[in-house]
């Protein structure tokens, strides 16, 4: 993790009022926050905004006109029955649903600073994932080396140094907090490591490309209460470095992890708030109901 | 805040959770009672009810054990959230007030058993008038409070509000009387002083009530109401 003297690979944290790359946010809008004191001590940011977003597998409507903000630099949970939608607009964010034939975007999802939009097909879907990573419920490192795994996409970014990327690998396998366990066989297979090490592996290879927003689509789902907490920890320690949305079915995450909490029912936006206040008092029938386990 | 539906889909969290609010209520009754029973064997010299009184506290205590272990047991098993963790944590802090109240009850019993051995002569006759005011006052103030914790009823709950003002003017007003006999009929000081206790005993019952009420506001709106001032305040300004 980035702790310590910074270094120029461990540079300090740049300050909220910047992007990770360095340039200036002051054109984001702000948001007010006064409602939770956890969340007044400083101006939040908006790092992506949904904007009327509606998403469509053929005829069938999935999302239904989505607005949502997405803070930076603080984690964002997606929960709600499947079916509800939430993978789907999580993997808009990335541009997924590029690959699957028949689908279709309508509406925005603005990243900041920039402005872009996510899902204008004129916006190369590479170069967004590169820029928004994702990881899967299911660990899937490639069958390659610990190395590789992590090296991968700061090759297609174009980094040939073997200095640099072996730096580049430190730096991204310690930021996952998986350093310490593999840095003595770098060489051996990703699929070598258990589950909480691979899926701590896809997180580093995510990392490598400093991403501005990581994606987690239940992260946990397939391991060990101890593994999970390892990925807890993670997703805790990486909220200061990158803009977290992580979608999970299960609600003691949700409520432990993130910051805001956006309740989803059957492809719409029913209640988005602080986690605390949605955890505790929430204020649409539907989200009480389905947080307390009455959902009928 | 948003009402919850009925059930829960595993009725196990029903049953839980329903158990729980009605030990509750059926401790805050006996609590009710205790109130009542202690104050009619003070002022009838009932050495049978003052008795009763303290045998029934022990009851008061185990149920107090008993819902917060329950409570206990419910967070770690259950994981309550949302309108189902309120309840939770309003019933826990409701008993601690609903025991304590019992323990003044207690006090008074004692106080009725002792007065009745003539050790102490008694409630000074002209205080009988306050003592009695202040007792119906009291248990009626405490049964409003659990009704409304049972019922989950916020508005019942600013009755108790307003029942604990007039207990604590009605304990002003008893205590500046108190004094001027104090000072006209000094051989009576040792009842008199026992008549203070009792009534301050009253005056802390109501404010348990109140309390309890507090409790059920929380409850129904997840705003804390406790340190808002003398008034709980009107539904829905502390969101």
């Amino acid at each position: 993790m980035q702790s310590g003297p910074s270094t120029p690979d461990n540079p300090p944290r740049p300050a909220p009022t910047h992007a990770l790359d360095g340039r200036p946010v002051t054109p984001r809008p702000s948001i007010d926050v006064a409602r939770s004191p956890a969340n007044t001590e400083e101006a939040l940011v908006v790092k992506s905004r949904a904007e009327g977003l509606s998403f469509y597998y053929g005829a069938v409507r999935a999302l239904k006109d989505l607005n949502i903000e997405i803070r930076e630099k603080r984690v964002t949970a997606l929960i709600g029955p499947s079916g509800c939608g939430k993978t789907t607009f999580l993997r808009c964010f990335n541009r997924m649903h590029d690959l699957t034939p028949g689908t279709r975007y309508q509406g925005r999802i603005i990243l900041f600073p920039d402005s872009i939009d996510l899902v204008d097909k004129a916006v190369d879907p590479i170069e967004v994932r590169m820029r928004i990573g994702m990881v899967f419920q299911k660990p899937n490192p490639f069958p390659k080396s610990i190395f590789e795994n992590v090296a991968y996409g700061l090759r297609v970014r174009g980094l040939r140094s073997k200095a640099r990327l072996e730096e580049e690998v430190e730096r991204a396998l310690r930021r996952a907090a998986i350093w310490e366990e593999v840095k003595d066989r770098l060489d051996n297979s990703g699929l070598s490591l258990s589950g909480g090490q691979q899926q701590r592996l896809c997180i580093a290879r995510a990392l490598a490309t400093n991403p501005e927003i990581l994606l987690f689509d239940e992260p946990t789902s397939a391991l060990d209460p101890i593994a999970t907490a390892r990925i807890e920890e993670l997703i805790a320690e990486l909220r200061d470095q990158v803009t977290v949305i992580i979608v999970t079915h299960n609600m003691q995450q949700a409520a432990r992890v993130s910051d805001y909490t956006a309740f989803m029912y059957l492809g719409e936006l029913i209640e988005f708030d602080n986690t605390s206040k949605l955890f505790t008092n929430p204020s649409q029938k539907a989200t009480e109901d389905y947080i307390t386990g009455r959902y009928g | 805040m948003s009402e919850a539906s009925e059930g829960h889909i595993f009725k196990a969290t029903d049953g839980a959770l329903s158990d729980l609010r009605l030990r509750a209520h059926a401790m805050g009754l006996l609590v009710a009672e205790q109130v009542e029973t202690a104050v009619r064997a003070l002022l009838e010299s009932d050495l049978e009810a003052a008795q009763g009184v303290l045998v029934r506290e022990r009851q008061v205590n185990a149920y107090q054990t008993e819902i917060e272990a329950e409570s206990f047991r419910l967070l770690a098993q259950r994981a309550p959230v949302a309108s189902d963790l309120r309840m939770v944590l309003a019933v826990s802090r409701a008993v601690t007030d609903l025991e304590r109240a019992g323990d003044e009850s207690k006090k008074i019993a004692q106080f009725a058993l002792a007065s009745a051995g003539h050790m102490t002569g008694g409630p000074s006759r002209v205080m009988h008038r306050s003592l009695r005011h202040m007792a119906e006052l009291a248990s009626e103030a405490m049964r409003v409070a659990v009704d409304a914790l049972d019922r989950g009823d916020e508005r019942v709950a600013h009755d108790v509000a307003r029942l604990d003002r007039e207990l604590d003017q009605e304990f002003e007003s008893a205590l500046r009387q108190l004094m001027t006999v104090a000072m006209e009929r000094t051989r009576l000081l040792r009842p008199i002083f026992d008549t203070v206790f009792a009534l301050k005993s009253l005056e802390r019952i109501g404010d348990h009530a109140k309390n309890v009420a507090e409790h059920v506001v929380f409850l129904v709106s997840g705003a804390d109401v406790r340190h808002a001032g003398r008034d709980l305040p009107a539904r829905g300004s502390q969101h």
